[in-house]
């Protein structure tokens, strides 16, 4: 046999330590990209092994698949059609009965597989003891302990996968039976779909229909649409015979099986005293101590991201400024020099300066947060203000992400579950004031009436937010979802995963991010080199001048501010020769020129990233919504504000 | 079970005060089989273990009618208030 390509898929439930085994299996050798075509993640990777090349596809963590989410219906496709030669089911030996209730479909699904029990120090924590053998021969197939975290069993692991390609299936792996009715209605179903080809196993592709799979549906209905309506009478006898729906009799029936396998796999001896696990639970989660750990654990949060920010900002600035004259000599000061430099090398600065310092270390402790275990918690206690504006606990995390700079705050809205959710997420996100716009805020009003305006401005963006997401959230079709989380045990954060994870998301911040800024303030540059910007000001002077009463060369620092918010104020400083804000604007301008900087446009990297997720269209929708509202919010301020200050 | 209903009461999660456990009858979203949101997060319940039948341990609620927080089969789940309510469970008589 000549040594091949092989191919391992790791499934298993969210937060069961399969991207910890995910690491350790490939290490560096890994990217992650996404699924052709979807917002989905897909993480992958290659080891060597005994020869072997592997390729490891780290697939999403679901807890079911049907079709409930896009994950659920990639994972289970790239199973059936894929075909990887084994699968890694990564099960959390704490929870048993639910993982194996994934475990179960899997089975369904006749893949050769491989079960890694991981956790095992934790499910010991909890009191609860697994012999692996029992599980073993009640699945059919080979499980092997694991603590993914200390590395433990990775390797045993490894070895059986490859051996179990290289040998077979050990065992017949255990049929998944119903009760006799449901059975026999599977049976009915799996004679009609007799020679009919199908990505899945017939008796799957039956049970599935049984259940209303609305995926599989579609398929059938293609090759004989007289197929769903007799499975849908067949489902109809189950639903009259147990008064529930076939689809609740049939995942009853597959938990009551799972549950079985579990109670007789394991024994549960409940610790006397309650692990320190759970009292950090109780207290974090508790109506009285929750709010206050929270509001602390976020405000030193955003305090060590900003001390630090603003002073390696300050740094990577200067030492980068230090590269002028290099490229002035290199290109010369004339306008092929002014391009590259106030274009393309200013571009990059801006991008480095900012990415850099804020988000990298906003990743840091953000992935901490999540891996611990502290972001679902948050999320819980969050749940309740975050239904005010249409959504749920779980939006609270892109819109804190917000705070530090929106561009991954909007990649990450897709934790959210459904299309319209994330849309609203982003939309909501985008309007939280990011670090450049806390610049704007603290360096004019903060500076220059008093840091109580500034903390004013903050809630009245807190306000405005709540307002739009509600309206918004009436206008956009389709219903509000709830809440549906797992908390899982607390656990001490893996710094690898989390360093792993910063690394990757500030690569795809500079990918999304970067061409736009690049050549959007290329652009610029072209306009003020070619003397276009005056004019451009002249003809934006109807609206910041007559409607907004603000200086016309506002008109310019409003267009920098698309590339980066806080140039807005940097230019300013500029045009009007003086940063002292004090002698050149009133109170007033200085509060309607912040106000409209906080809302009038996600600058160009928020866009770029609003494209990739949405597409130019929405994209487009909220931008020109975004200019059109704090133009109309800036005129209105002036004209109350000028009559009470 | 249905001939000890007179014992038995069947009322939403909600009402459930922290650490009372009751058994899963029913979850009332949308209309039952095919199409619609409803449809999904029935299903996605049941996926995380509420089938009829389960016993659900209410833990504790976030105030001002915030979320629930369950344990169902060993696993600790958030429910938002708006879904706990839709599912009905009917515990001892107190």
């Amino acid at each position: 046999m000549t040594k091949q390509k092989l191919v391992i898929a790791l499934a298993g439930n969210a937060n069961v330590g399969k991207s910890v085994i995910f690491n350790h299996l490939t290490g560096l050798h890994q990217h992650i990209g996404n699924w052709p075509g979807k917002t989905v993640e897909r993480a992958e990777g290659t080891l060597h092994f005994k020869g072997y090349t592997i390729d490891v596809v780290d697939l999403p963590g679901i807890y079911s698949l049907s079709t409930y989410s896009l994950e659920e219906v990639i994972s289970r496709k790239y199973i059936a059609i894929e075909k990887p030669n084994i699968v890694i089911n990564v099960v959390d030996a704490s929870v048993l009965e639910r993982n194996l209730f994934f475990t179960l479909q899997i089975i369904e699904l006749e893949t050769p597989m491989i079960i890694a029990l991981n956790q095992m120090d934790i499910a010991k924590k909890k009191g609860i003891e697994i012999d692996p053998e029992t599980l073993e021969r009640l699945l059919g197939a080979p499980v092997i302990p694991t603590v993914a975290t200390k590395g433990v069993g990775i390797f045993q692991l490894l070895e059986k996968a490859v051996d179990m390609i290289e040998k077979g299936r050990p065992s017949t792996p255990a049929k998944v039976k119903y009760g006799e009715e449901v059975e026999e209605k599977i049976s009915q179903v799996a004679k009609m779909l007799k020679g009919i080809q199908f990505w899945y196993p017939p008796r799957y592709a039956a049970i599935k229909l049984l259940e209303g799979d609305e995926e599989i549906e579609r398929e059938a209905s293609r090759i004989d649409p007289h197929l769903v309506s007799a499975t849908k009478k067949l489902a109809d006898e189950i639903e009259n015979l147990h008064g529930h729906s076939c689809s609740t009799v049939i995942t009853s029936e597959r938990y009551e099986l799972a549950g079985c396998v579990a109670r007789e796999a394991q024994k549960i001896v409940p610790p006397s005293k309650p692990p320190i696990e759970d009292r950090l639970h109780t207290l974090t989660t508790h109506r009285i101590t929750g709010y206050p750990i929270m509001v602390f654990s976020l405000l030193f949060m955003f305090y060590f991201i900003f001390a630090f920010g603003g002073y390696a900002s300050e740094l990577l600035n200067n030492s980068l400024y230090r590269l002028q004259p290099v490229f002035a000599d290199l290109f010369g000061t004339a306008l092929i020099g002014e391009l590259v430099w106030g274009g393309v090398i200013e571009g990059i600065i801006a991008g480095v300066t900012i990415a850099l310092p804020y988000i990298v270390p906003f990743y840091i402790l953000l992935y901490i947060l999540e891996d611990s275990g502290y972001l679902s918690r948050i999320a819980f206690l969050m749940d309740n203000v975050m239904h005010k504006i249409g959504l749920h606990g779980k939006a609270f995390i892109p819109m804190m992400l917000g705070y530090g700079c929106n561009v991954p705050a909007c990649l990450g809205c897709r934790i959210m579950e459904t299309e319209r959710e994330r849309f609203l997420a982003a939309f909501v996100t985008t309007l939280v004031p990011c670090a450049a716009r806390t610049v704007i805020i603290l360096g004019l009003v903060g500076q220059f009436l008093g840091v109580q305006w500034a903390f004013v401005l903050y809630i009245f963006n807190l306000l405005i937010i709540f307002a739009l997401g509600r309206i918004a959230s009436r206008a956009l079709p389709g219903e509000s979802t709830a809440l549906i989380m797992e908390m899982s045990s607390y656990k001490i954060p893996q710094l690898k995963t989390v360093f792993k994870e910063t690394g990757f998301r500030v690569a795809e911040f500079i990918k999304v991010a970067f061409p736009l800024i690049v050549i959007g303030s290329l652009a610029i540059k072209l306009a003020e080199v070619l003397g276009l910007l005056e004019q451009v000001a002249a003809a934006l002077s109807p609206i910041t001048v007559v409607w907004l009463g603000l200086p016309v060369i506002t008109g310019i620092t409003l267009i920098f501010g698309v590339l980066r918010k806080e140039l807005t104020l940097i230019m300013l400083a500029t045009l009007l020769g003086t940063a002292n804000f004090a002698q050149v604007l009133t109170p007033v301008q200085m509060i309607v020129f912040t106000l409209v900087t906080m809302f009038y446009i996600p600058c160009i990297a928020t866009m770029a990233a609003l494209v990739r997720e949405f597409g130019w269209k929405k994209a487009f929708a909220i931008t020109i919504f975004e200019i059109a509202f704090a133009i109309t919010l800036g005129g209105i301020a002036l004209r109350l504000l000028s009559n009470v200050m | 079970m249905q001939g000890r209903s007179s014992d038995r009461l069947e009322m939403p999660l909600t009402t459930l005060r922290n650490g009372e456990t009751g058994t899963v009858t029913s979850i009332r979203v949308g209309g039952g089989r095919g199409f619609g949101r409803g449809w999904g997060f029935e299903k996605r319940l049941m996926d995380l273990g509420l089938t009829p039948g389960t016993k659900v341990t209410v833990v504790r609620s976030a105030p001002f009618h915030g979320p629930l927080e369950i344990l169902v089969r060993g696993s600790r789940l958030a429910l938002g208030r708006g879904m706990a309510e839709k599912i009905l469970v009917e515990i001892e008589k107190r």
